[in-house]
């Protein structure tokens, strides 16, 4: 029995392949991301136990942060923590936000990671993984050191003079050093300009402060004593930690960073296993039914039913677990080439070798394989229930068991999976994206059972124009693309799903996007904008409060108001630690703080309550926030800062204005100024927003504008189109990075179509050498099969486009507060796409049906 | 020499070799036979005696070794692929054993296959002609599938006529009838060369089909071993037997 299934195996090679590659593909994608973020995080482990020195560190208590601020301690702490013994000395060290400027004046960098303002000290190396590669450290006031990977790429060598934008504006330093981060070129993407401890504190902004003291101890001595000592003369707000601790928290940090990556590249991968499932269950289905007449056979000389199963089980269990193995092999090269396409983007890591965890192994066995063989199951049972007679006799397995009964259960299976989506996207579930996940993938198995009822209709209307437009080439097309209904809707089901995931994409930056629009349109009073350019975290970056000191001196302009953002959470909500880094945890929410002038140029929508009356005691809450909690004008409110300070407030107001569409500040709740001033170290605002006075024309006074913000190489001048554009812009790129990850999902699709032509162009070898005898071209015969290929793609193209708009405005409603709008272009390119790729899918077997060997097609057996 | 122009097909000193060296098969032998035209002629002969291969080579599906295969005035080794599709398209009708038609389209379409390749429009009052001579009338919305094994022969041979050929070629075309759908087909068969002057060349091992040719070809081991005017089937039965096949 095995060697027939091995013999079985070996004889259609092609559908084999096609297969494997599905399964090699998905489990590739899997295994990859496994191995890709496995290794990082090793890698990164290695460099901060190897780099991370001993000491001793005095830092601010900080419970809670969503930036890479590690807060500041006094200046005035570091003669007692010398004076104290076993102190064998001291390194202030610095860390604040600068950014560099190419040899043209633009910025470096700025787009997504951070950029760097730090202090070097002699004897750094020995605590921190910073290492100087070439030059020296800088030593005084004008020298400044920069990253390896900023100076190569802008051409700046050891010698050269540099502006650098800080906080003070842009002022000129002389490159007397390069450094590294481990043997990594940039500081982990960000850029760094390194600079002695005083020249950092006046360019970063710090007064009398440091962001943390390294405490050095003389050797022999026991750290954790000098540990308890030091934390004797500190005040209140401030720890002395071991360094130990910091290695803790950033291994943490990576963790999470990668965690992330990593489940969200693991959703793309499942998602290209499913799609992989729909394809290997298709060819399986597809060969049993050309096997017939084997399968009989073995049952007329004797085999039982369970034998024919196991067959065809084993076939299938053989295949998915070599598959599987040459994927697990393929996630390795995906991941190598990942690290290698990232580095040519200047995302760099440490160096180190591949690690291929046993669980990398077990996961991508165990899915390819379970995937594999749960697809073989249905069509095994068939196999096995193929009559002894069916050898002698021709048996067309055309039963029209009830496409109609067919359509119910398909119709009982969506229902069931709209239940999960709803329950997930609603209710108040912990794992509730999970739930809506699961509810989709079911709607979609519910979708292609039902779709063999709607694949007849389908190909009458759409394919009515080919008779039209290529007589019999056409019509024969039109009728192979339907006439096995179940085979093509199968097919094109494949399809259906990666095309329904793009539109949701669509969808929803479609919705978006005019939401954004709309916000605009409807809150901003005012006529120009100024705000940071490129993209990125605003708690990292920002506009130096001197701009908007200078443009409202100008006298068009009636107001210039700014805010700025920072993170906070509920008082007791906790659990998290604290890090130098981003953390991504739910409890931590944004706040905006505002000049008492905003209401002049945004439209706040205030409810209930005075804006004026915000001050230094008061907090306005977001509408629907406030429904959530349950609270209004005069309840009280506390607010948990990062430092670990609660603040009590009393609600003054609740507006409904969706402030600020873009960036981190879609924030709940809004406080002045002078409170963010007073809880907060953040001095960059993150726009500022103009109205200009009466009668001043907003086009004339457009240069005067533009003259101030020049002077601020970080600072972008917008009217409202401009900003509607721009977010736009960045939601755009994030949205094709997504739709690109879902390419994979949608190239076994359209392999799926390859297969199936493949097979079925086999099964008509006798029809096609028929029309090869009386007179069709090879060139007709060719058409017809793309004419084919294109109906299936395009079926599966409409299928998808109708459930992906269908979840997409699911999704878009359940998220509130949107205002829903259709991708109609992108639904139109996507179709268009499916057609072409349909053409592409078939190339291969419309190459092969027109050589069928006539003479072989039409023998008689 | 015969008149060229009497002729409708013809082969001169045709070899055809299958496999090399020790498994090499002489499926025709340095034959020469024509085939008249308005005539219906009858190839028969036991298995392996070249039979479908004389077809298929004279028909322009296959090539031949050695010799040339000649369809009226052209000879088949001149043209290219695209050339003889084309001819195939134009000059030539097929019939089949079986799978003659295609299962997606209906009879009438089926009846004006090759006609629709070429993108042309079928001659209305023709193929009206060809319907009625077929009988066929009343099935012409009908697939094959809902069509008997005589009718779907009849439809193949409606087909084959359906753009006035040079020349029909049948392979066994009742092969898988029964006696009284065979007498229906040799029937029309007939008809189509007594009244409308058609050419038909038709391989047989059915001694009552090939009674209704008006000649009959014998081959054995690929070659032409005698010829019949005016068979009966007594006269071919005898004839067999005296081959030995």
């Amino acid at each position: 029995m095995l060697k027939l299934s091995w013999k079985g195996a070996m004889a259609h090679k092609g559908r084999l392949a096609l297969m494997m590659i599905a399964v090699v593909l998905g489990v590739g994608f899997v295994a990859g991301t496994y191995v890709f973020t496995d290794t990082a995080k090793d890698a990164f482990d290695e460099l901060l136990q190897q780099e991370i020195g001993d000491s001793v560190i005095v830092r601010q208590e900080i419970e809670f942060s969503a930036s890479w601020d590690v807060g500041r301690v006094p200046a005035s702490l570091l003669p007692a923590i010398e004076e104290l013994p076993g102190v064998d000395r001291t390194l202030p060290f610095v860390q604040g936000w600068a950014q560099l400027l190419d040899k043209q004046g633009e910025l470096i960098g700025g787009n997504g990671p951070p950029t760097f303002a730090m202090s070097w000290a002699e004897g750094m190396e020995e605590l921190d993984p910073t290492r100087l590669v070439e030059g020296d450290i800088p030593r005084q006031d004008g020298e400044v050191a920069i990253d390896l990977y900023s100076a190569e790429q802008n051409d700046y060598m050891v010698g050269d003079t540099i502006d650098i934008l800080t906080i003070e504006g842009v002022e000129e330093f002389k490159i007397v050093g390069l450094a590294g981060y481990g043997d990594m070129d940039n500081f982990v993407t960000a850029t760094a300009a390194l600079f002695d401890v005083e020249t950092a504190q006046r360019v970063a902004g710090f007064d009398d402060e440091y962001s943390l003291i390294y405490v050095v101890a003389e050797p022999g001595v026991d750290r954790e004593q000098l540990q308890a000592a030091v934390a004797g003369v500190l005040p209140e707000g401030t720890e002395a930690i071991l360094s130990e601790v910091t290695i803790d928290e950033a291994q943490e940090e990576v963790d999470e960073i990668f965690g992330i990556f990593n489940r969200v590249f693991l959703v793309f991968g499942l998602i290209a296993i499913f799609v992989a499932s729909f394809l290997i269950q298709n060819t399986y289905r597809i060969v049993v039914a050309q096997r017939t007449k084997e399968l009989a056979m073995l049952r007329a000389v004797g085999a039982t039913g369970a034998q024919v199963y196991w067959v065809v089980m084993a076939e299938a269990l053989i295949m998915g677990i070599v598959a599987s193995a040459i994927g697990i092999g393929a996630g390795v090269l995906l991941a190598v080439g990942l690290k290698v396409l990232l580095a040519a983007f200047g995302i760099q890591f440490p160096q180190g070798s591949l690690t291929l965890l046993p669980r990398t192994i077990i996961v991508g066995l165990i899915v390819g394989t379970v995937v594999t063989v749960i697809s073989a199951l249905l069509p095994a049972r068939k196999a096995s229930r193929v009559p002894p007679v069916a050898a002698l006799r021709e048996i067309q397995s055309t039963f029209f068991k009830s496409l109609r009964l067919r359509a119910m259960i398909g119709l009982g299976i969506v229902a069931a999976g709209v239940t999960a989506l709803l329950v997930g996207l609603y209710a108040d579930l912990g794992n509730g994206l999970l739930l809506t996940g699961v509810g989709a993938g079911v709607v979609f198995v519910g979708v292609s059972v039902i779709a063999p009822f709607f694949a007849r209709y389908f190909g009458r209307v759409a394919g009515s124009p080919l008779p039209v437009a290529d007589g019999v080439t056409g019509r024969l097309a039109q009728e192979n693309a339907v006439r096995k209904p179940r085979r093509t809707a199968a097919t094109a089901s494949a399809l259906m799903i990666g095309v329904a995931l793009v539109t949701v994409i669509a969808t929803l930056g479609a919705t978006f996007k005019g939401t954004i629009e709309e916000t605009v349109r409807d809150e901003v009073v005012a006529e120009y904008q100024v705000q940071v350019t490129g993209f990125g975290d605003p708690l990292s970056r920002g506009l130096s409060p001197d701009l908007a000191v200078e443009l409202r001196s100008l006298p068009e302009v009636e107001v210039a108001a700014v805010y700025r953002s920072g993170e906070w959470r509920k008082p007791g909500t906790g659990g998290e630690e604290t890090g130098a880094g981003p953390h991504f945890a739910s409890s931590i929410g944004y706040l905006i703080a505002v000049d008492d002038d905003m209401d002049e140029v945004m439209r706040l929508d205030v409810s209930e309550g005075d804006f004026d009356d915000l001050g230094p005691n008061g907090v306005m809450l977001h509408e629907t926030y406030a429904e959530e909690e349950g609270l209004s004008v005069g309840d009280p409110f506390s607010i948990e800062y990062p430092s670990g300070v609660v603040g009590e407030y009393d609600v003054v107001a609740i507006y409904g204005a969706d402030l600020f569409g873009g960036g981190a500040a879609s924030g709940d709740l809004i406080i002045s100024m002078e409170t963010f001033e007073a809880n907060y170290d953040y001095e960059l605002d993150q726009m500022v927003i103009i109205r200009l006075a009466d009668g001043v024309d907003a086009e004339a006074v457009r240069p005067t504008l533009e003259a101030v913000v020049d002077g601020y190489p970080n600072a972008e001048l917008n009217n409202a189109e401009e900003y509607i554009d721009k977010v736009g812009a960045q939601l755009d790129m994030m949205l094709n990075i997504v739709t690109g990850l879902l390419g994979m999902a949608i190239i076994i699709a359209l392999l799926g179509i390859t297969n199936t032509l493949s097979l079925s162009i086999m099964e008509r070898k006798r029809e096609i050498g028929l029309l090869r005898a009386v007179g069709m071209s090879r060139a007709q015969v060719q058409r017809m099969v793309y004419w084919e290929s294109v109906l299936i793609a395009i079926f599966g193209a409409a299928l998808g486009l109708s459930v992906g708009l269908a979840l997409g405005v699911a999704v878009a409603t359940a998220v509130g507060g949107l205002s829903i709008t259709l991708p109609w272009v992108s639904l139109a390119v996507y179709a268009l796409a499916a057609a072409i790729g349909g053409i592409i899918a078939a190339i291969l077997p419309a190459y092969r049906g027109s050589r069928t060997d006539l003479l072989e097609a039409i023998a008689f057996e | 020499m015969t008149v060229l122009t009497d002729t409708a097909a013809r082969v001169e000193g045709a070899t055809k070799v299958f496999g090399e060296g020790d498994t090499a098969v002489r499926a025709l032998d340095d034959m020469t036979v024509a085939f008249d035209r308005g005539r219906f002629t009858a190839i028969m002969g036991p298995s392996g005696s070249g039979k479908s291969t004389l077809l298929h080579c004279v028909a322009g599906l296959d090539n031949l070794t050695e010799g040339s295969a000649y369809i009226g005035d052209v000879r088949l080794g001149d043209l290219s692929e695209k050339q003889l599709t084309l001819l195939r398209r134009k000059s030539v009708g097929f019939v089949f054993q079986a799978f003659n038609l295609i299962p997606t389209l209906r009879a009438d379409e089926n009846i004006t296959l090759p006609v629709d390749i070429a993108g042309e429009h079928p001659d209305e009052e023709w193929f009206n002609i060809v319907v009625r001579t077929m009988r066929l009338e009343d099935r012409l919305s009908h697939r094959p599938s809902e069509l008997s094994g005589g009718q779907q022969q009849r439809v193949a041979a409606a087909r084959a006529l359906m753009s006035r050929p040079e020349i029909v070629f049948a392979d066994e075309p009742s092969g898988n009838l029964d006696s009284k759908a065979t007498d229906e087909l040799l029937q029309f068969l007939r008809r189509a060369v007594d009244e409308f002057g058609q050419t038909i060349v038709m391989v047989t091992h059915d001694p009552i089909a090939a009674a209704y040719a008006d000649k009959v070809v014998f081959l054995a081991d690929g070659r032409c071993v005698g010829e019949m005017t005016g068979p009966t089937v007594e006269s071919i039965l005898d004839h067999m037997k005296a081959l030995g096949g």
